[in-house]
């Protein structure tokens, strides 16, 4: 067995290999204690941190009996914007906000524009153009991607979190 | 008194739709400009996403409105490609906002060869289409504006809902994401020093009155940019009359303030003040943008009462173009320090006006 060649007492489990014009010029073996103090690999996290969480969600807040620290439950499901951040720099962080952060902004909205709804243009006929989505397999997709994130698949929920946004944007047809 | 004109030209320049100098109120109002900030569903927005989402979206946004091109805006630039020089002559040249420029993010622009459309990419919004129209033409912008949103609209799922309008970045800017501006010349009322009671009476109606050059509150040249606050509850038919009607006043009582400057004791002042600028620029060897911009303000001013003749305002208006450090360094095609850049203001000012250079 190969010992740690930097601590000399635990067993070397990572070689790092120093290539140069397609050839190795130099070689370690590391333990995982030394590899991490180099800084060469990273902690393995046994839990995902809520952001990460949140991020493969993507919006699919309030199902399931997910732990949730405080901040998810009130900071917006689409960017993960939270009221605090909202205040310092008065910018919402995507179109989903406006539903999130609706009690915050509605006061600021009326104090701005000493009006809190929209008169004028909206998209209307033009925008019917835009493919539109099947809710059904919206919500078979989203069922999909919480299963996976619960079962710990994130590979695979990253890939149904891309396609989900990709139908939200209507770039491609919803598929079964 | 007439200036005498050596015959052979100064360079000669395209100048875009802002400084064409054509239409209703020219003299007074140098162009208007419509601006809509849109947004795609299905993203962050441009203030709250990373290097690789805000390239996505530079992707997207050109593949809808590359493919094809959008006869509006049929030149794209991707601004990563260009080099800090050419973007500082867009920003000049008003297409692009100074901070497109300076961003970091992936971000693109745009454009037609008569520089009347603008469409910027990853700007504070996904999108913030721009039209321009020479003069005070509110309705004929907004008209060529809304054809452009239309077809925008059909390529691009934008962010909207019924009761906040069309979603922004800021909420400044929610419902019609309508900023309509008109950029006016007011050197009337900055020397009979009205604009100040000119820039309240604008702003009790949430009219906001803006220097065109210069940082913040300082109006380099007495060019102001005159635009709606509110954008929320009103519709776009609405914030168009109320713009059209008091850049209206504003203009009406600049041409009394330069009537009443032409009248009686006040006539030698300006008379002065007007053939002193023009000395300057014959004479003056080190030129800084500032003094330019102001030398060049009394000029187009004493072009328009008629007090200055042999000059056009194309003259000026191309002096004022050509002048900023972009386009100095660029017709030069040297990097210039600001020593240098004042130097060679001095000279190409005098080469446009047709003095000895």
């Amino acid at each position: 067995m190969q010992f740690c060649t930097a601590c000399q007492k635990a067993p070397a489990t990572i070689v790092i290999m120093d290539l140069s014009g397609g050839s190795v010029t130099g070689q370690q073996q590391l333990c995982a204690a030394c590899a991490e103090n180099m800084g060469i690999v990273q902690k393995p996290t046994s839990k995902i941190s809520p952001e990460i969480l949140e991020d493969l969600l993507g919006g699919l807040k309030g199902k399931g009996p997910r732990e949730s620290a405080k901040r998810r439950e009130t900071a917006c499901p689409g960017c993960g914007l939270t009221p605090q951040d909202f205040k310092i720099k008065g910018r919402l962080g995507c179109p989903r906000c406006y539903e999130a952060f609706r009690g915050e902004l509605v006061p600021l909205l009326q104090r701005v524009h000493e009006a809190a709804t929209h008169r004028g243009r909206l998209p209307g006929r033009a925008a019917a153009a835009v493919p539109t989505v099947d809710p059904d397999n919206l919500a078979d997709l989203r069922r999909r991607l919480e299963d996976a994130v619960r079962k710990e698949r994130y590979e695979e929920a990253a890939k149904l979190r891309d396609d989900l946004r990709k139908i939200e944007r209507g770039e491609t047809e919803a598929r079964p | 008194v007439s200036k005498k004109r050596r015959d052979d030209k100064p360079p000669q320049v395209v100048l875009g739709e802002w400084l064409q100098g054509k239409g209703p109120e020219a003299d007074i109002a140098i162009c208007t400009r419509v601006r809509l900030a849109r947004n795609l569903q299905g993203f962050a927005f441009s203030t709250r996403m990373g290097d690789q989402e805000a390239a996505e979206i530079v992707k997207f946004v050109c593949d809808r409105i590359g493919k094809p091109a959008l006869t509006e805006a049929p030149n794209l630039l991707d601004l990563d490609v260009l080099d800090e020089l050419d973007r500082t002559v867009l920003v000049e040249r008003h297409l692009i906002s100074r901070e497109l420029a300076g961003s970091k993010r992936p971000r693109a622009v745009a454009v037609d060869a008569a520089e009347s459309v603008a469409i910027m990419v990853n700007e504070e919004d996904h999108l913030r289409v721009q039209v321009f129209q020479s003069s005070l033409q509110t309705e004929a912008a907004w008209r060529r504006a809304e054809a452009l949103d239309e077809e925008l609209m059909r390529r691009l799922p934008f962010a909207w809902s019924e009761e906040f309008g069309f979603l922004t970045s800021c909420p400044t800017n929610t419902g019609t994401g309508l900023r309509l501006s008109v950029m006016v010349h007011l050197p009337g009322l900055v020397w009979a020093e009205e604009i100040e009671k000119a820039t309240n009476t604008a702003q009790k109606i949430h009219l906001a009155v803006r220097g065109l050059y210069g940082e913040g509150s300082r109006a380099l040249g007495d060019f102001y940019q005159v635009s709606n606050q509110v954008t929320l509850g009103r519709a776009e038919t609405q914030i168009l009359a109320d713009v059209a009607l008091a850049v209206g006043r504003i203009v009406q009582w600049e041409r009394e303030v330069r009537e009443a400057l032409l009248r009686g004791t006040a006539r030698i002042r300006t008379l002065d003040r007007i053939h002193r600028a023009l000395g300057t620029l014959e004479r003056a060897q080190i030129l800084s943008s500032e003094e330019a911009l102001n030398c060049l303000s009394a000029i187009r001013f004493g072009i328009h009462t008629g007090v200055l003749d042999g000059f056009e305002v194309a003259q000026v208006n191309q002096a004022l173009l050509l002048s900023q450090p972009g386009h100095l360094q660029r017709h030069t095609k040297e990097r210039l320090t600001a020593d240098d850049r004042d130097v060679r203001r001095a000279h190409l000012v005098r080469e446009l006006l047709g003095c000895d250079p």
